[in-house]
């Protein structure tokens, strides 16, 4: 199964769906460049529990080795890398 | 409230937990105290910018407040100045989280009775909905800003001095601190919807470090990691420790800590703590590789239930330390029991997949009881009572709570705290294992949440009179989140969503609030918890 950016996107948003209501955003509202952690969205733990829910979710296995923290919690390249990563699926 | 010491406010010592700090500095003037993202602070440095902060706190907090400092910072050099500065003042610090919502942080600073804040520069844009026009007096020291004019133009009323007003270190003279006073006063959640204020004595964390840096051995060349929020008492950890025997705190950033393996290897730490979770999280994301960390000399645990697979993992991946479990709630400062991970050995000692919380400390008493508070035979379980030089002051005005919480059993003499969790005594010389709370309070990755004090802030936001919060999914280490009950269907659970957003720190937010027009009773007319987590289970998944 290959992984669009989309279908990664629409999880994302899905599970942060209750912390992104509350500051008064609709998914179709969050920009490619907006930061996840910086602006309270999620924190460190969060997001590798976002990782390990997408990976469940789509039975993928994400490459831990070259992930850069810099970039990975703004949504955009945060969506692009996963998709990217889950050519190597697990059947 | 009596304390186990009978030596109590007898003589004062100059020494107080920063005492180790202080004497490292004199000692290792040069080695890195602490590394924070972007800057790495000498001992000679940390002690500098603590001293200066000091004694514009002296000089300038306004009288008739409490002994207390707010340290109102988070991962910044001005942080753990802010901590030792408060302490060299003769305070207790009270750290406050700016990721936690402001009308939290503005309970905790009014509860606290401070008059005095450190003030970090991230921090900073969140003082306009903490502080309020009508406050008393206070001092606000800002060390990484110079402009001050908009902040002192809108504040009239505060002392607001930037890092061109602060006093010269030099001007800092040193103050004996008595054991019984209070190191930090840390705010843990509490079950009636309030926050409960746990003061912990100097004397309680002496005890703690001294234990801790002869049993791991420290000394100037370790590096510590620092992944706990100044909020969770495990941070004291974490400096008091390192900072005792001249070693380097590292402070990752949060987005660092996306990837704890790559931190680990950068930094080469020699002391790994954290919660569980971490462990667990890494593991899934096959993080945890054997021999991944090999500069690790000590990984310990606290905060949450240790699966014994993350241990075994863990102890693979970082094949030259040793694998400890830690336990301890705040009100026995920090950490009261430890069982190390021997492998082959220590599975057979697991109950229920779970690595045992193992022995107390050195002076630390255990009473396993009943509901009567009358100890239970070896082999049997019962709740977990504790006493001894960790055991803390109490609850910050709250003599009630304070009551209920740190009792003296029948036949005993000393004051126990009641630690709430269940465990089984052990036979003869067997490690103790826990079980499981007796109450509603639960772990989420690490942090205590009384269920009771989401349920009491859902009945306030949404103006019904049963509401009922569940920890779920249920994981190995506590639940991965919460999820809430109420009955009525004319509410928005959306907007009562936003509502507790405001008052609760984010892990305690439920993640959805289910409406339902009837809550399942059991039998004795009580709600029926595990109906309701069916119902969970029966959703489709998300």
């Amino acid at each position: 199964m290959v992984l669009s950016v989309e279908d990664v996107r629409s999880l994302v948003l899905e599970k942060l769906q209750p912390s992104l209501e509350a500051r008064g955003l609709r998914g179709e509202d969050i920009p490619d460049n907006y930061d996840l952690l910086t602006e309270g969205v999620i924190d460190s733990m969060g997001i590798l529990q976002l990782i390990s829910e997408v990976e469940a979710r789509f039975r993928i296995t994400v490459d831990f080795e070259d992930l850069d923290p810099e970039n990975l919690t703004v949504i955009g390249p945060f969506c692009r890398h996963i998709a990217k990563k889950s050519l190597t699926v697990n059947r | 409230m009596g304390t186990a010491s009978k030596s109590s406010g007898a003589k004062a010592t100059s020494h107080g937990i920063h005492g180790g700090f202080l004497r490292s500095a004199e000692l290792y003037a040069h080695r890195p105290a602490l590394e924070v993202p972007g800057t790495i602070l000498t001992y000679d440095e940390l002690r500098s910018r603590a001293m200066s902060l000091a004694a514009s706190l002296r000089r300038a907090t306004p009288s008739g407040g409490s002994p207390l400092t707010a340290v109102f910072a988070h991962r910044s050099a001005t942080a753990y100045a802010g901590v030792l500065a408060s302490l060299l003042a003769g305070h207790g610090y009270v750290p406050l989280n700016r990721t936690f919502p402001p009308e939290r942080t503005r309970t905790m600073l009014l509860r606290s009775g401070c008059r005095s804040l450190i003030v970090d520069a991230e921090s900073e844009p969140q003082l306009e909905a903490v502080l309020d026009l009508s406050e008393e007096s206070l001092l606000i020291l800002l060390p990484e800003r110079t402009e001050l004019s908009s902040l002192r133009s809108r504040w009239p009323q505060h002392t607001i001095l930037g890092a061109s007003d602060l006093e010269p270190a030099g001007n800092f003279e040193e103050k004996p601190v008595l054991p019984d006073s209070i190191a930090y006063l840390l705010f843990t959640s509490g079950s009636t919807g309030i926050p409960k204020g746990v003061m912990v004595a100097h004397r309680n964390v002496a005890h703690f470090v001294s234990l801790m840096t002869d049993r791991y051995c420290i000394s100037e060349h370790d590096r510590f990691s620092q992944t706990f929020d100044m909020t969770f008492d495990l941070s004291a950890f974490d400096m008091f420790v390192a900072w005792e025997r001249g070693a380097c705190v590292c402070c990752p950033s949060d987005k660092t800590l996306i990837n704890p393996a790559k931190f680990i290897q950068d930094v080469k730490l020699t002391v790994w703590f954290s919660v569980p979770s971490v462990g667990v999280f890494m593991k899934r994301l096959g993080a945890l590789k054997a021999g991944e960390f090999p500069t690790l000399r000590w990984s310990l645990f606290c905060g949450e239930p240790l699966p014994a697979e993350i241990a075994e993992s863990w102890s693979l991946a970082a094949p030259n330390s040793v694998v400890e479990n830690l336990y301890g709630p705040t009100e026995l400062t920090i950490a009261c029991c430890h069982y190390r991970w021997r492998r082959g050995k220590s599975e057979e000692e697991c109950l229920r997949g779970v690595v045992p919380i193992g022995d107390p400390f050195p002076g630390m008493d255990v009473l396993v009881v009943d509901e009567e508070l009358t100890e239970v035979p070896p082999g049997k379980d019962g709740e977990l009572l504790m006493t001894g030089p960790q055991l803390t002051l109490g609850y910050w005005q709250d003599p009630e709570k304070t009551a209920t919480a740190f009792v003296v059993p029948p036949e005993k003499k000393q004051t126990y705290y009641r630690t709430g969790d269940r465990v089984r005594r052990p036979n003869e010389a067997g490690p103790m294992c826990y079980l499981g709370r007796l109450d509603h309070q639960i772990k989420i990755r690490g942090y205590r949440v009384e269920l009771g004090e989401v349920e009491s802030l859902l009945r306030q936001e949404a103006g019904v009179e049963v509401a009922v919060a569940i920890g779920w999914p249920v994981t190995a280490s506590g639940a991965g989140g919460i999820e809430a009950f109420v009955m009525g269907n004319k509410l928005e659970p959306q907007t009562i969503l936003k509502r507790l957003k405001r008052k609760l720190p984010a892990y305690a937010v439920p993640r959805r609030i289910h409406l339902l027009s009837d809550l399942p009773l059991n039998p004795n007319g009580k709600i029926d918890r595990g109906k309701l987590a069916k119902l969970l289970a029966d959703l489709p998944q998300f």
